[in-house]
């Protein structure tokens, strides 16, 4: 029974009373508006879910790969330093109202931290959390999922999708919502909920929706023989003209992207000697000192490092992991001071082919 | 398993190598563990506040578990380093990334080509070999350095020529006023040839600066040695080992977990390489 996917259809009223349930067990993390934008917070009292919103500036994936953790804790002792293992807390949480862009980009960040090689710290932050998907409607301007493949509705992409990544899966069908759960967790959410099967107008309902949210994209990425084609215009001018002539090395594309990975490691030294702590931040590859060993750097110019950037998320990243490291969530070019857009390079560089 | 969880190793000997190299004999704190190395890996070297960077092992896996790093001193850490003594902590995470292909060339004839302290990675590959010597065809070793005194592991290379059909040729850029040669002066490629191995049944191992790497192999190319029997050693920034922290990156290749040794081939036609 646990492993089935199961649906069923709840009011609006009672989906916000199911919200409240999970409260009472659960940190619940949720899109709420913050000023002009939305982010994931911890729903708290007068703090609404933002059921509408386009999208949040850090993706979802970083709520749980945060911006710094500790990862090793030195203790002075008689004859130098102790390491200890630094435990995350333990602490239940619920990503909630995760749009499939990011419930996409999580897994494609796991793939990174836990494939073979795992990340004791990343598995025991991620043990924390379930997730609550929300079926996306809002299409935004430099939202470009369809053409990928990871939305606007959560489904199967590149060998990932459900039951994967998501415990429960909403859709707003307009004044009720289709909830659809996977696995034994995503039914242990639902556990004393009040809501009716879905009938067969709910789920034509969904489809719809579905179709028409399709309708409403504006952007696009064209995949086909998209790595090799990269990988054969390695020398294209527009590494030099776009990364020179417009790339400010902000860094700004990858803090944003929910599949960047790259970290640096600090060390915080006490005062007092103490105790040192070894810290991971987020670190990026289109930082000059990014790529920097002594006596020199390999990826010293603008142009290197903005190929690096799209040239890994649309090329490299099939090798690595099986499947691209974009997303289709469009942050990295909403959030570029310079507006350097890496479908639209891949669509010059496309073109300048088929001229050929 | 944390990866991220150093081990405690305790300095049991150091040994300077002058002008600015250190090596330093290791055994873990913790008797019921031991490093699994291979020839040519490398593990995180750490001291707390000083941080933690990749380091080759400069010895091949020993009967007693101990294992040694051979360091240069360029930068915060390194240069630190050089004050540790015997009796001191360090703090190691390893061994990682893929080994000389010992097994691979086995029955080949060897051509090493190390330029200044790449050698110390080629080390262990070439002690591993002398030890099987009869599994090995030929063994030459071309070496350069910048000046005669950073020729590292001078003291050994009596010991390296006395083993059967095993040769080594040596260069140096530039001998400063007090240093003595009578030897070879230039690049290592000019050592080319004199080497006297022919390319039908060789394979090839080189490490030294990327820069050196790639008129080595691109002249080995053109004298017909197979691109897939020369393996390089590269160096990257690293912070974890574990293909995480993204510094190492070269193309789709992690270097700390596809390499640090890699056939020459899997690297042709990336950016951001000087190979």
């Amino acid at each position: 029974m646990t492993d089935q996917v199961s649906a069923r259809v709840a009011s609006v009223e009672q989906t916000a009373e199911w919200i409240e349930l999970l409260r009472r067990d659960y940190e619940v993390v949720a899109p709420v508006k913050t000023g002009k934008t939305t982010s994931f917070r911890p729903l708290a009292e007068g703090l609404e879910v933002d059921w509408d919103y386009t999208i949040t500036t850090i993706p979802a994936s970083k709520t749980i790969y945060s911006p710094q953790e500790t990862l090793v804790r030195f203790a002075r002792t008689e004859e130098g330093y102790r390491a200890e293992e630094v435990v995350p807390e333990k602490r239940k949480r619920i990503l909630f109202g995760v749009h499939p862009c990011d419930l996409h980009g999580t897994l494609v960040l796991e793939r990174t931290f836990l494939g073979e090689m795992k990340d004791a710290n990343y598995a025991s932050l991620r043990a924390n959390y379930l997730i609550v998907g929300l079926n996306c409607q809002s299409i935004g301007e430099k939202c470009f999922c369809a053409s990928v493949g990871t939305g606007p509705f959560y489904g199967y992409w590149m060998g990932q999708g459900p039951p994967q990544g998501c415990d429960v899966l909403l859709t707003d069908l307009g004044g009720r919502f289709l909830v659809e759960t996977f696995g034994v967790n995503g039914v242990r959410l639902l556990a004393g909920v009040e809501a009716s099967p879905p009938t067969p107008d709910d789920i034509g309902e969904k489809l719809k929706r579905e179709a028409a949210a399709k309708e409403r994209f504006r952007k696009s990425l064209d995949t086909r023989d998209l790595p090799s084609l990269l990988r054969r215009n390695l020398n294209h001018p527009t590494w030099r003209i776009t990364g020179e002539g417009r790339c400010l090395s902000c860094t700004n594309c990858t803090m944003v992207c929910p599949t960047c990975f790259c970290y640096d490691i600090w060390e915080r030294v006490g005062l007092d000697l103490s105790v040192i702590e070894r810290i991971r931040v987020w670190d990026s590859c289109q930082d000059e000192r990014f790529a920097e060993v002594h006596g020199g750097n390999f990826r010293s110019t603008r142009e290197a490092r903005l190929r690096q950037f799209v040239c890994h998320k649309l090329s490299y990243w099939v090798e690595q992991f099986g499947c691209y490291g974009c997303v289709g969530c469009g942050r990295c070019m909403t959030w570029c001071p310079t507006g350097i857009d890496l479908a639209e390079i891949a669509a010059e560089i496309r073109a300048d082919e088929e001229r050929k | 398993m944390n990866l991220q969880l150093p081990k405690e190793a305790v300095v049991i000997g150091t040994k300077a190598h002058p002008p600015d190299t250190k090596a330093f004999k290791l055994r873990l704190r913790n008797d019921n563990e031991r490093l699994e190395l291979r020839s040519g890996q490398f593990n995180m070297v750490g001291l707390p506040g000083f941080g933690e960077a990749p380091f080759t092992f400069s010895s091949p896996p020993q009967a007693d578990g101990s294992f040694e790093h051979t360091i240069r001193a360029v930068g915060r850490l390194s240069k630190r380093l050089m004050r540790v003594e015997a009796g001191e902590t360090l703090h190691v995470r390893g061994p990682f990334g893929t080994a000389w292909p010992l097994e691979q060339v086995k029955g080949r004839d060897l051509l090493v080509v190390a330029g200044g302290v790449g050698m110390i990675p080629l080390r262990p590959f070439l002690l591993e070999v002398f030890q099987k010597r009869e599994e090995y065809g030929k063994v030459v070793v071309l070496f350069g350095a910048r000046t005669p005194g950073e020729l590292i592991y001078r003291e050994e290379f009596d010991t390296w020529r006395r083993q059967p059909n095993t040769f080594l040729h040596l260069t140096v850029d530039d001998v400063p006023p007090g240093e003595t040669w009578d030897g070879h002066t230039g690049v290592v490629t000019g050592l080319f040839s004199q080497m006297g191995i022919e390319p039908d049944n060789a394979a090839v191992l080189t490490c030294g600066p990327e820069i050196m790497m790639r008129f080595v192999a691109r002249g080995l190319l053109l004298r017909r040695f197979p691109a897939n029997r020369i393996y390089v050693s590269l160096e990257r920034r690293m912070k974890c080992g574990t293909g995480h922290c993204g510094h190492c990156q070269l193309g789709p290749k992690f270097v700390c977990k596809d390499g640090p040794v890699f056939r020459y081939e899997e690297l042709a036609g990336f950016p951001d390489t000087l190979l």
